[in-house]
């Protein structure tokens, strides 16, 4: 078993034109997770998030996401934030999971932990 | 430039808003017609009214139209407000103003008011607009003529599909 | 079948042109997300997790061959080649992007389709009995009314912004095959003793987060007066159904408030006052719409096929699947074809274009260029010549769709579950998958008997797993995926609950926990007893202790 550490922040929301899960990242907003910018400091994610929010024609209700680290990869801390980052596990050919590579992997193989805490709040503002 | 649209003979037009909408903590203009919140105006409606001056009743949508009942043929007018676009009651208000109270004078839709919605009302029986985004006459004409045909009877006087089958219209 | 005519045809291009500026507003800034999100709903677009997802509009289940045949044009063009029929009759493309959203709609117009309220504070699709014109005991083709229904409803001014959503369903038979005890309204037609058509109105029914069977309000309602007691009763929700809690926003909180009794006064007295020769659709066009479900021209054919008795005899999965898929027709020599979307290890309620491409054959080849979408998410060719019969379950045989398994322990209701949904808790394709593959075996499900599973993975109940002989609810504990089970309950005529059977149950063990249960009910059980039947009388001690045994 690898250690596992909650430390980690990052940035998702889905785009406007095609609903794609995306994730704030290097120069914009990118498609894969592991493109994704992680942040260790809270104040960065909010910062980035207001920057987010600031393009609400490119991206839907951008939020923030707990990201910890299994061994050396990162891996969104809740199922539903994992289901997103891979694609739907009924269909493994479909969403981003069929491109592979070491970080999906660890994502896929990860468990437990708790739900999406950044959609609660969503969920509860509404 | 005046933020309110009317309807007249079915077109929209920039106009004048010839009353001042009174807040319940504001003090009441010497002159001038006002639109009341309902409390107010059961206060203070019957002086305005014996005094001459026009007087427009605003609801909230827990308001039932029916209190007007006794009132309407004295307001000048009925501001029906909608605190959130999403709410749905004013539709019904506004239908049983015109068609079961016999209403009618203008009725006003005040708060969140967007372009989207606007043809429901106007089908609903409002004749005047206060837009909380940016719709202008031309925009208000365009949402209420883009379905060529309704298909159910409302307080507007469009005729339903199933009475145009039965004069055999339509290019069929 | 109703055929859209010039009118719904033009409603349908003039909406398209609507939601298409809608669609352009939005994603030019025009309008921000909180006052698109209504529109794109009561246009059936959702943003799930991984993409939008449509969902189309079948209104009263039925489709012809080629709507059928476009909705896998639909899906292979603009989404991944799949679609998956729901509890209420639509269908939901999974991987729609929004500015292919005006093509779609367009593409589908042109053979009448749309997805106009699919979702949304709206009055939504509304159902029918799935066997409707084709069995005997209907005593009218509810789809005519429903039809009345829909286009009084297709944007009606007053009632599209609902503090909730609205469900309603029409059934036609003293045997409810509707679920409506379930609906915001249902409604079961009947024949008065003087020959009069009417309706026996339920309302305030309801699943998700507070169950209610919904209590009757009006025994007989004349038929001719549906849309202006509809109106009424619509009125009193929309001016005072509650507002401020979404969870408590759906007619059956202000039913149960009110209770039946003053709620019905509300809507009579509403009724009353109302102008119905305004609103109620004169006949003629009841007869117009009622002319558009004539039987199709049936042949008078014997009511035994030699040929089909003799494949009974030599061919035991065609045996299986005229005994479990294959229901008696009101016209001899005719039969009911359900066709399950329930294959062990697939998704419930999936079908791929090309299977679509293939029943649409089948329907114009064989059924009078007719299919059913089932509640059960499977799908029906609603009249199939007997003598036909072998050669649609070869053809079904052939694309994988012939499985004999309706109301077995494998035809299980699931919704999209945390696979897709954004409003999930857990996932319910894959509890259904592994259930499913664990009683595929055809001697096993038989012995069993009919048992009705149904799956939901949030408390929102689109799996309707309150009213399944066994319910199993997704939820979400610290993380991980539990179920909680419950027993007993049914939508249809024998319409109760379930009963909660006690702790959630980790994933991983929810299977062996459906094993125990069915493994109580075959040593409860009297001989062809069903198994709702055996916890309904012996209740749900020794269920409970089944389950719960090796835990403690």
């Amino acid at each position: 078993m690898t250690a596992t550490v909650s430390l980690l922040k990052a940035v998702t929301g889905n785009r406007l034109a095609d609903g794609e899960v995306v994730f704030w990242g290097e120069g914009g907003w990118r498609e894969r997770f592991p493109d994704a910018s992680l942040f260790a400091d809270p104040a960065d994610a909010d910062a980035a998030l207001d920057a987010a929010k600031a393009d609400p024609t490119v991206i839907v209700d951008p939020y923030i996401i707990d990201v910890r680290l299994d061994g050396e990869f990162p891996v969104p801390t809740s199922f539903r934030e994992r289901v997103r980052a891979l694609g739907p596990t009924t269909h493994l050919d479909m969403g981003k999971q069929a491109e592979g590579g070491p970080i999906l992997e660890a994502i896929a193989a990860a468990s437990g932990a708790a739900r999406s805490a950044g959609r609660s709040n969503l969920i509860k503002k509404r | 430039m005046p933020k309110l649209i009317k309807l007249i003979d079915g077109r929209p037009a920039w106009a004048e808003d010839p009353f001042l909408a009174v807040a319940d903590e504001d003090a009441m203009p010497g002159q001038g017609g006002v639109i009341l919140s309902l409390t107010r105006f059961q206060a203070e409606g019957e002086g305005l009214l014996a005094a001459g001056r026009a007087v427009g009743v605003r609801l909230e949508p827990s308001e039932a139209v029916e209190g007007l009942a006794y009132d309407l043929p004295r307001l000048a007018m009925v501001a029906l407000a909608f605190p959130k676009f999403r709410d749905g009651r004013q539709y019904s208000q506004a239908t049983l103003l015109r068609e079961r109270l016999g209403y009618t004078g203008e009725i006003r839709a005040v708060g969140d008011v967007l372009r989207e919605q606007a043809n429901y009302m106007v089908r609903c029986g409002f004749d005047a607009f206060e837009f909380n985004d940016n719709t202008g006459p031309e925009e208000l004409a365009y949402v209420t003529h883009r379905f060529r045909h309704v298909y159910q009877r409302a307080a507007d006087d469009k005729t339903p599909i199933f009475v145009e089958r039965m004069k055999g219209g339509a290019d069929a | 079948m109703y055929r859209y005519d010039a009118f719904d045809a033009e409603m349908l291009q003039d909406r398209t042109a609507e939601f298409t500026d809608q669609v352009r507003r939005r994603v030019a800034g025009d309008m921000t997300e909180d006052q698109f999100k209504p529109l794109r709903l009561m246009n059936g677009l959702y943003m799930q997790l991984h993409a939008y997802m449509l969902r189309v509009a079948i209104p009263y289940g039925t489709l012809s061959g080629a709507q059928l045949r476009r909705l896998g044009h639909v899906a292979r063009t603009w989404d991944r080649g799949f679609g998956h029929f729901t509890t209420r009759t639509n269908i939901q493309l999974n991987w729609i992007k929004l500015k292919d959203a005006p093509a779609i709609l367009e593409s589908m117009a042109e053979v009448g389709l749309h997805a106009i309220q699919t979702s949304g504070n709206c009055i939504r699709n509304i159902t029918a009995d799935p066997y409707a014109g084709a069995n005997a005991e209907e005593v009218d083709d509810p789809r005519v009314w429903v039809e009345a229904m829909r286009q009084w409803s297709t944007f009606h001014p007053e009632f599209s912004y609902l503090p909730r959503k609205f469900k309603i369903a029409i059934g036609a038979a003293p045997n409810d095959r509707t679920a409506a005890r379930i609906y915001d309204i249902g409604m079961k037609m009947r024949r008065a003793r003087d020959g009069k058509l009417g309706f026996e109105v339920m309302v305030g029914g309801g699943l998700g987060r507070t169950p209610y069977l919904g209590p009757t309000i009006r025994e007989f309602l004349p038929a001719e007066h549906l849309l202006s007691y509809m109106t009424a009763i619509m009125r009193v929700y929309n001016r005072h159904g509650r507002r401020d809690n979404i969870h408590k926003a759906r007619i059956k909180i202000l039913v149960a408030s009110l209770g039946a009794e003053e709620f019905a006064r509300q809507v009579e007295t509403e009724w009353e006052a109302l102008d119905k020769a305004a609103i109620d659709v004169p006949e003629a066009e009841i007869a117009r719409i009622r002319a558009s479900f004539a039987s199709p021209a049936f042949k008078t054919l014997p009511a035994i096929n030699d040929a089909v008795e003799a494949l009974k005899a030599a061919s035991r999965p065609f045996a299986q699947f005229v005994k479990h898929n294959v229901l008696a027709h009101k016209v001899p020599g005719y039969v009911i074809v359900n066709v399950s979307l329930k294959a062990p290890g697939e998704v419930p309620g999936d079908c791929t274009s090309d299977q679509m491409d293939a029943i649409a054959d089948l329907a114009e080849r064989y059924g009078f260029d007719e299919t059913r979408v089932h509640f059960d998410q499977n799908l029906i060719l609603p009249h199939v010549a007997l003598e036909d019969l072998p050669a649609v379950y070869e053809g079904l045989r052939a694309i994988g769709l012939a499985t004999p398994n309706i109301g077995l322990t494998s035809d299980i209701i699931a919704c999209p579950g945390l696979d897709y949904c954004a409003l999930a808790n857990a996932r319910a394709i894959p509890v259904a998958q592994e259930i499913a593959t664990r009683f595929a075996d055809m001697e096993v499900a038989e012995d069993i008997g009919e048992l009705r599973i149904k799956i939901s993975g949030c408390i929102n109940a689109c799996g309707h797993h309150h009213v399944g002989h066994i319910g199993i609810l997704g939820v979400d504990k610290k993380g991980e995926e539990f179920y909680q089970v419950s027993l007993g309950g049914s939508g249809l005529e024998d319409a109760r609950l379930g009963d909660i059977i006690g702790p959630a149950i980790a994933g991983p063990k929810v299977t062996d926990a459906i094993e125990a249960l069915i493994n109580t009910y075959k040593k409860e059980r009297t001989t062809g007893e069903r198994f709702v039947d055996t916890y309904r009388r012996v209740g749900l001690a020794p269920f409970k202790a089944a389950v719960y045994a090796e835990a403690h």
